[in-house]
Order: structure tokens, then sequence, then C-alpha cells
């Protein structure tokens, strides 16, 4: 037994002697950047002197979500090609994510110290979540004044959503769109629904339920479907419940969360009331991709979860022809909610690599040839507004003209409230229970009560 | 004297040369266990003792435990997750068993066949396996709408997996085409060990069918079945692949698990501590159900 003990703890040792072999990695690679930076810095000086551009070496990560082509190897190795020809001593590795699991795979990697250098996606992750909690590098040098007017002029709002409250910026935006719904526009067509819709795409709450009616009475069996089988692309079941009676979804300094105002508690029971009488369906068994799928399969006559890149996405793959509107709000002014994308920063404490990774990212966002070139790779528009029409003169050109018209409704960016991951799976489940008949007005206080919570307990 | 002496040095020296050896060659694997299996389980029960989150690790006690207890999603995940168990375990161990039983005895190839057909959910991945069913269950365009329909069952489609009169035991019926594989290749196995002279013997004496099964063979595959109710056990706890795949625990939570909303906890907001609580009563769970397991069917195989 003693033997056994014995042995055991001998095992232990030889564990903890690994695990202090790979802390006193950890710590030489935590000790090095301050050499490391020097001889970076001196480098680039070197560099700088010698050909007039600055190019440090360094080794760094790039983990990008599917944002448009970001998905594809082929694009983001032409874009990093491109980079080395300009900075051929920074080396940059990608791996990709998806939304199923990329949450898991970052949160993991923050907990074991393995996170990337360079990170793309929105706001809500990258300023709200990792940002908040002290693991993203301040980005305040990249944000300098000509960046700062230049996209202020494209909106406010996008500069307000890449800073945390206390005006850290956490992320650099490349591009932006705004969200929309889709129709069939043959199945409008032959329901004598089109009339319902203004010529600018937007439609009043009237007027969507006259269609719906009409779409109905045409013998359409499902007009659509509002999803509540867990978050994906719940940035439509939002702006629908929202826009019916132009609530907002938190106050202006997003502090707190307001959908059980009257407004809010309005949209939400005319949902309900919908789907009672069958003028549209809900399903708490299906996500928006399921949704999008029975829109391109024809199935349904709508799809509340549309953009400009998931037209191009569908093009190919529907027989009719998907036809891009506004949701319908009471007075006919929509808010649509907006998606940001940029890149951020993670932390390492390696000064070399963080300086490379600004670099990366000031040539993927703001390097007159490549810049543009990037925003074009996500499918969206350029938060830059010196870009300008970034799809001018090419295939692109008139359907992302379409999108460009939803571009002023672009709504307050109010994913960047402290508590939005609880937030989310609150959504859907006050959906299911609403559809489910559970009261309205008390499912929502609630669910209110529940992201207040969540938010008191983040800041 | 001194030879003797000698001689107990030098045997001494053997033994301890020999029980060395073999602790060496156990050493590999004993690191993998106590890095990957001991050190885990005591990190997760410190842990448990700790607000652990992103940016925080701050000592609480026993607060996680206590807002767990208060926490009525936990309440219901926990809930559903004995449902699981209780509806799962018996009818995976009683429809293997008889599947096992009817094809043990059959020619090798129809054998081999049904071992096939009822192992392949097994091999096959649990993202294709949940893809499958989600768009069987699918509520437009799903198999089972189609048939139930154009058979007059029902009038109107149902979401199967987004109602909650449903939801909870479309998963159950998941899990159990996914989890009697392998204990229909253990009872084929198992029923083709059993002495086949004790079941003539017996049969010589008279004894039915139905008794030469539950006097000879039933105890003879005891310690089979003893393990496949632990297995079975094990694996319906730990019920989270399809819940994430599926229905994110939903409607309502429905179909919410301990081990999802361990994962939901942790990984969605980064609450490790409050996770890690969840895990340890999970575990106590799972071994209180395994002891009471093997207690009952050693006391049933004493009998």
């Amino acid at each position: 037994m003693k033997k056994a003990l014995a042995l055991v703890l001998a095992g232990t040792t030889v564990v903890c002697s690994l695990a202090g072999c790979g802390s006193s990695a950890k710590t030489e690679a935590t000790a090095a950047p301050a050499a490391e930076t020097t001889a970076a810095q001196a480098a680039a000086e070197t560099a700088a002197g010698a050909a007039g551009t600055e190019s440090p070496a360094a080794d760094i990560t790039l983990w990008t979500y599917p944002i448009g082509s970001f998905k594809d190897a082929d694009t983001v190795n032409g874009f990093i090609a491109s980079f080395n020809e300009k900075y051929p001593d920074i080396h940059v590795n990608v791996e990709y994510l998806d939304y199923t699991s990329g949450d898991d795979q970052v949160t993991a990697a923050i907990e074991a110290g393995t996170t990337p250098d360079v990170i793309m996606e929105g706001p809500e992750r990258l300023v709200s979540n990792w940002g908040a909690k002290g693991k993203m590098v301040d980005l305040a040098d990249l944000w300098d004044d000509d960046a700062s007017k230049d996209i202020a002029a494209t909106s406010e709002a996008i500069v307000a959503a890449c800073k945390s409250p206390d005006g850290i910026y956490y992320e650099y935006p490349l591009c932006m769109t705004t969200h929309c719904m889709a129709i069939n526009y043959e199945l409008f067509e032959k329901a004598d629904a089109l009339q319902y819709i203004n010529e600018d795409r937007t439609w009043t709450t009237e007027n969507f339920g006259k269609a719906l009616k009409a779409l109905k009475d045409s013998g359409v069996d499902t007009t659509g479907v509002v999803y509540c089988g867990g978050q994906g692309g719940d940035q439509g079941t939002r702006a629908l419940a929202m826009n019916l009676y132009s609530a907002q979804f938190t106050d202006a300094d997003h502090t707190k969360w307001t959908m059980n105002s009257d407004a809010g508690l309005k949209g939400l029971t005319q949902l309900v009331d919908w789907t009672k009488d069958g003028s549209l369906s809900y399903d708490a068994g299906a996500v928006a991709s399921d949704e999008l799928q029975l829109f391109a399969n024809g199935t349904t006559a709508m799809t509340f979860c549309w953009n400009a890149s998931n037209e191009a996405n569908y093009a190919s793959s529907v027989a009719f022809t998907p036809y891009a509107v506004a949701f319908p709000s009471d007075d006919g002014k929509p808010e649509l909610c907006g998606g940001i994308w940029g890149f951020g920063i993670f932390d390492n404490g390696d000064a070399a690599k963080i300086d490379a990774s600004k670099i990366f990212i000031d040539y993927l966002c703001d390097d007159e040839t490549q810049g543009p070139v990037s925003v074009k790779s996500t499918g969206f528009f350029p938060v830059r507004a010196s870009f300008g029409n970034a799809y001018a003169g090419t295939e692109d050109e008139e359907r992302m003209a379409v999108y460009s018209t939803f571009m002023p409704y672009l709504s307050d960016y109010y994913n960047v409230t402290a508590g939005w991951a609880e937030q989310r799976t609150a959504w859907w489940n006050l959906l299911q229970q609403i559809f489910g008949g559970t009261d309205v007005k008390t499912a929502t206080d609630e669910y209110v009560a529940a992201c207040d919570a969540a938010t008191a307990a983040a800041k | 004297m001194l030879k003797k002496n000698a001689y107990t040095k030098r045997s001494k020296a053997l033994v301890w040369r020999e029980t060395v050896s073999a602790y060496l060659f156990l050493l590999p694997a004993l690191i993998f266990f106590i890095g990957f299996v001991i050190v885990p389980m005591v990190l997760c029960l410190v842990t448990s003792f700790f607000n652990y989150t992103m940016n925080d690790y701050s000592f609480v006690g026993f607060s996680n435990y206590f807002e767990m207890f208060r926490d009525p999603v936990f309440k219901k995940a926990f809930w559903n997750t004995v449902v699981i168990v209780v509806v799962s375990v018996p009818t995976v161990t009683a429809f293997s068993l008889w599947v096992g039983s009817a094809i043990y005895q059959v020619n090798a190839v129809s054998r081999s066949f049904f071992r096939c057909i009822f192992y392949l959910p097994v091999v096959t991945g649990t993202v294709a396996v949940a893809v499958v069913w989600k768009w069987m269950f699918n509520k437009y365009t799903g198999l089972f709408n189609y048939a139930l329909t154009h058979m007059g069952v029902i009038d109107n489609n149902i979401s199967w997996l987004g109602d909650e009169k449903f939801a909870l035991w479309c998963i159950i019926l998941i899990l159990f085409t996914t989890s009697i594989g392998q204990p229909i290749v253990l009872y084929v196995a198992a029923l083709g060990n059993v002495d086949n002279s004790l079941v003539e013997a017996a049969e010589v004496d008279g004894a039915t069918h139905l008794q030469s099964f539950w006097k000879i063979k039933w105890p003879s595959i005891m310690p089979t079945t003893l393990y496949i109710l632990v297995i079975t056990t094990i694996n319906s706890f730990q019920c989270y692949a399809l819940i994430q795949l599926l229905t994110s625990g939903g409607p309502n939570h429905s179909t919410d698990t301990i081990m999802y909303y361990i994962y939901y906890q942790a990984f969605k907001l980064n609450r490790y501590g409050y996770g890690n609580a969840m895990g340890v009563i999970l575990a106590i769970i799972i071994a209180a159900f395994s002891a009471l397991q093997f207690k009952m069917a050693k006391s049933g195989n004493e009998d």
C-alpha cells in the first residue's frame, strides 16, 4: 500500500514537474516580450530606415468566424499573400471558426491561455464579452482622427459599438450591414400582396397584416415562421417584434431592457395573435437556418433573417425571386438591427505580436487597395465612408444598391449591452413561452427582470 | 544466520526490482490517468467553491451549491435527466435482452446482419444522426408529419422538437436508438457463452424455455446485465450532444439536462465554478445510482 502511495506521489511529482516545465516555458514566453519587443522595434526601425516601410518580424494567428468569404481559405490566404508582399516578416496563421462551436473554442482558449492574436467578429463578442472581461487590447492607436471621422461619417453607431462604456476601443471595424427580411416575390404577386409594400421596400404593420391575409386567401399554407428554437439568427425575431409598434429593445444608455414597454408588449401580442389565427406560424424547434431553408425551398413566403450576404448565398438555390424588404412598422419607418464585423486583438502579453497584429488589421481594413477588397469579400458594406460604393462596376452593384437603401434605417446597436449572452437565451425562451400560451406580459416581465439581473451582474 | 540475511536481502532486491519494473510499465498510463482524470476531478471539486468566471476567482464556499438548489432551471434539468434515465435504462436493457435472445441462436450470417443493423447508429457520428432525426421531425417537411397526416392520424403538423409535450420523448427515442447497439452485441456474446449443458439438463428435467431462461441463462448473464445497466445509466445521465444539436434545452427548458446546463453555464455564461458545482452533484448522483445497481445486481445474483 505504501509502495502504491509512494508511486502515486512519484507520478504526481512527475506530472507536477511536467506542469512546472510548462509553467517555466510560459513564464519565459511571458518574460520574453520585453526583449522581443525591443528586437522587433529595432528590426522595424532598421527596415523603416532602409526601405521606408515598417516591417517587424512576428508570427501571429488569426481566428475568424464565417463572415462572408472570410470562411474561405483561398480568399484569406490570398489576402495574407498580398499582405506579405508588403510585410514579409509577419507570418499569419489562420483558423476558421463556425458559429456553432466557435464561442466554445475561444472560451477554452482564453482559459488555457492559447488565444489567437487577432480575431474577427462583431462588437457583441469583442467588446461586450471578451473586452469587458479584460482579455482584449485597446486599439485606440488604430482609431486615429482620420479613421474616427471616416467611420463616424457612415454612422456614429458604429463608433459607439466598437468601444466599451468607459471608452476603450476593443474592435476595429471592417464592414457592416442592416438585417432585413425578404419575401417570395412571385407568391406575393400571385396573392396580389405586393400592393402593401412601398416602393422604397418599407411597409406598415397594418399592411403587413393585410399581406398575410392575402397570402392565406391565395392558398399559401405557411406564410412565415417565427423561429425560436435557439439563438441563431435571433436578430430577425427581435427586429420583427420591435418594429411592429416601434418598441426599443434597451434604453439609450444600454443599461435596461425595455421590451416590456407598451409598444414591446403590443408587438409581441400581435405576433401571438397572428400565430393563433394562422396568419403566421411559429416553430420552437427551428432556428434561422431552418427557417431560411424553408424560405429557400418555397415552403414559406417570407423570411425574417435576411441580408445582402444571405441573398448571395441562396441566389443559386432558389427557384423564385427573393425580394428584400424592411421589417414592417406602425409608422412605416423601420429601425433595422445592424451587423458590424471587424477585428480585435487578444492580450497575450507579447508586444511584438500585438504590434504585428495591428499592422495586419490596418492593412486589411484601411489599405487603399486591400480595404475595399476585404469589404467586398464579406458581402457587406464598408464602415469607412471614404471607400464609397465598394461594389461600383462589379456584378454585385445592382444587388448591393438595394441593400444600401436600408442603411438609413440602421438603429441603435444595443448588442453591446452587458449581459448580452444571457439575454440571447432568454429571448428565444420568451418567444417559446408566449407562443406556448403563457401570458405575454407575465413572460415579458420575467424576461426583462432576468436580463436586467444579468446586466447588473456583468457590471 | 548471516547467510539467511544475505538471501533475504537478495530476495527483497529482486522483488523490489520487479515491483519497480511493473510500476514503471504502468507509469505512462498512470500519468495520463492522474493528469486527465484525477487532477481535473480535484480541480472541479475545488473550483466549485469559487466564483470562477473569466475575470473573477473568489472563494464563495457553498454558495454555488445553495444557488443550484434554488435555480428553477437546474431543478427542471435535474427532473428531465431523471426521466431520461428512468425511461431509457430499463427500455434499452429489456429491448437489448429481447433482441439478443432472439438472434443469438440464428445462423452466423443472420446474426452478423442484425448486429450490424443495430450497431450502425452507434458508429454513426452523433451529428449525422441528429441531422437525420431533425429532418424526420421537421414540422413542415418531416417524414413523421408526412406519414401521420397521410394516414389520418393527425390533422395538423406537429413541431416534434418544438412542443413541450413531445420534445423530451423525441430525445429519448433518439437516445434509445443510439444506445441499444452495444448492449445487443454484449448480450449476444454473453448468451452464446452460457453453458448449454446446464440448459439441456434443465430441459431434460422438464423445465420450460422460460424457466430455463430465468433460472439458468439470466443468472449466467447477470455480470453483463450489470455492466449494461451501469453504462446505460451513465450515458443517459450524460445526455448532452443530442440536446445541443437538436433543441438547445428548449422548448421552455423542457429538454434541459444537467449536462447541457453545465455546458450552458460554463461555456455560454463563463460561470465555470457554478458549472463545476453541478458537475460534482452529477458525479455523486451517477456514483450513487451505479452503487445501487451493483448492490441490487449482486443481491439478485446471490439469491
